[in-house]
């Protein structure tokens, strides 16, 4: 975090926002202290209902989504670190992002539609149901009712078992952590069936861009 | 006499409005709750007053129909069907029901009358056909609330993550 806020003071005079939004049951007793450390100045919000999440159909943290002046998504659905952090993350998704802030429409990282379609994750009608269960679930549970929030906590990670976030976000209240036994259990099951725990970052220019 | 005096008294009550409407309910969509004081009673569906319905999702009800924008879902007020009751003088509007006419998600918990709505897919085809990028309006740490348009005419990075 503290390197977007850098990136985000070198950029922001190139017409560029940074909107950076916590996905946190918790709220601000959880993800506040860490805005505070990057001394954050874009626009900071913690979404204790993981709206941004259901709205964009973003399955992971971190993710993110370009969006161009005229509010048309450039770039959707991306695992954003903003440099490499342990095993995930890549050093080469800033300097991408530097690129579209500078030239806008021109860059050769700025999708077409077909592309950007392409990685709109698509939902079952199942899991669309995953949103308003999670959300009777953070319901409960900002009214300490625990046994009702896990029951629609769990409900959806059923609704919707390719999501992430609903599995790890209820694993923080539980022995073993998000990022416990259970979730590598998880993850090492889903890469052996070759699948990827975060969308592939593709940072190849695209090749049609100046047509 | 008296027995029948009691009896009475029993059918009024059951044809008086107060036995009819049911307890509280509490509604969530997009980023509201919306607490509705009264709903009709229904072992399933969400029935509630015409003004509460756009208190819930902006829908208004018209002539023509349930209205939202440009888009009208036609409801027929001059009779009982199965959006649309009369009752003691009464409108109830099924809110459940227009949910499912728009294949709108919905999840509910009946032990405590809250209903939980998904997005609305009519809403949703500018994004997933368009590319267009869903507006929001959430509160930021100061309590103010940001919506996305705000930023319109900027190139906009938004960003997930989480503390977990």
């Amino acid at each position: 975090m503290p390197v977007w806020q850098s990136i985000f003071e070198e950029l922001k005079d190139n017409n560029f926002h940074i909107i950076s939004v916590a996905q946190d049951t918790g709220g601000e007793a959880a993800a506040g202290a860490i805005f505070d450390a990057a001394n954050v100045t874009y626009t900071a919000i913690i979404d204790v209902n993981h709206h941004i999440s259901a709205l964009y159909n973003l399955v992971n943290v971190p993710s993110g989504v370009w969006i161009d002046e005229q509010g048309n998504i450039a770039r959707i659905n991306e695992g954003t670190y903003a440099q490499r952090h342990g095993s995930f993350g890549t050093d080469e998704y800033a300097p991408i992002v530097r690129d579209w802030a500078i030239k806008g429409a021109d860059s050769e990282y700025v999708w077409d539609l077909d592309k950007v379609r392409e990685n709109i994750i698509q939902r079952t009608p199942e899991a669309e149901q995953a949103q308003p269960a999670f959300r009777i679930g953070t319901y409960y549970f900002t009214r300490d009712n625990d046994a009702k929030a896990e029951q629609y906590w769990t409900l959806a990670q059923q609704l919707d078992p390719t999501s992430w976030n609903y599995l790890r976000q209820d694993l923080q209240y539980e022995e073993g952590g998000s990022a416990g036994p259970q979730w590598r259990e998880r993850r090492v099951e889903m890469e052996a069936a070759g699948g990827s725990y975060y969308a592939p970052l593709d940072i190849e220019a695209s090749s049609d861009s100046d047509q | 006499m008296k027995s029948i005096k009691t009896l009475g008294l029993v059918t009024a009550a059951l044809f008086s409005s107060s036995l009819l409407t049911a307890q509280d309910a509490v509604v969530l969509y997009s980023d509201r709750v919306v607490e509705i004081e009264q709903t009709l009673a229904d072992a399933s569906d969400l029935w509630v007053k015409p003004e509460d319905l756009t208190r819930i999702n902006d829908f208004v009800l018209k002539p023509e129909g349930a209205c939202l924008d440009d888009l009208c879902v036609p409801v027929l007020q001059d009779r009982d069907s199965d959006m649309f009751v009369r009752r003691g003088g009464q409108a109830w509007f099924n809110v459940t029901e227009l949910a499912d006419k728009l294949q709108q998600a919905h999840v509910t918990d009946y032990d405590d009358s809250i209903y939980s709505f998904g997005a609305m897919p009519i809403e949703r085809r500018s994004f997933l056909r368009g590319g267009e990028a869903p507006d929001f309006s959430l509160p930021d740490r100061d309590g103010k609330l940001v919506s996305l348009s705000d930023f319109r005419g900027k190139k906009v990075l938004l960003l997930t993550w989480a503390s977990w």
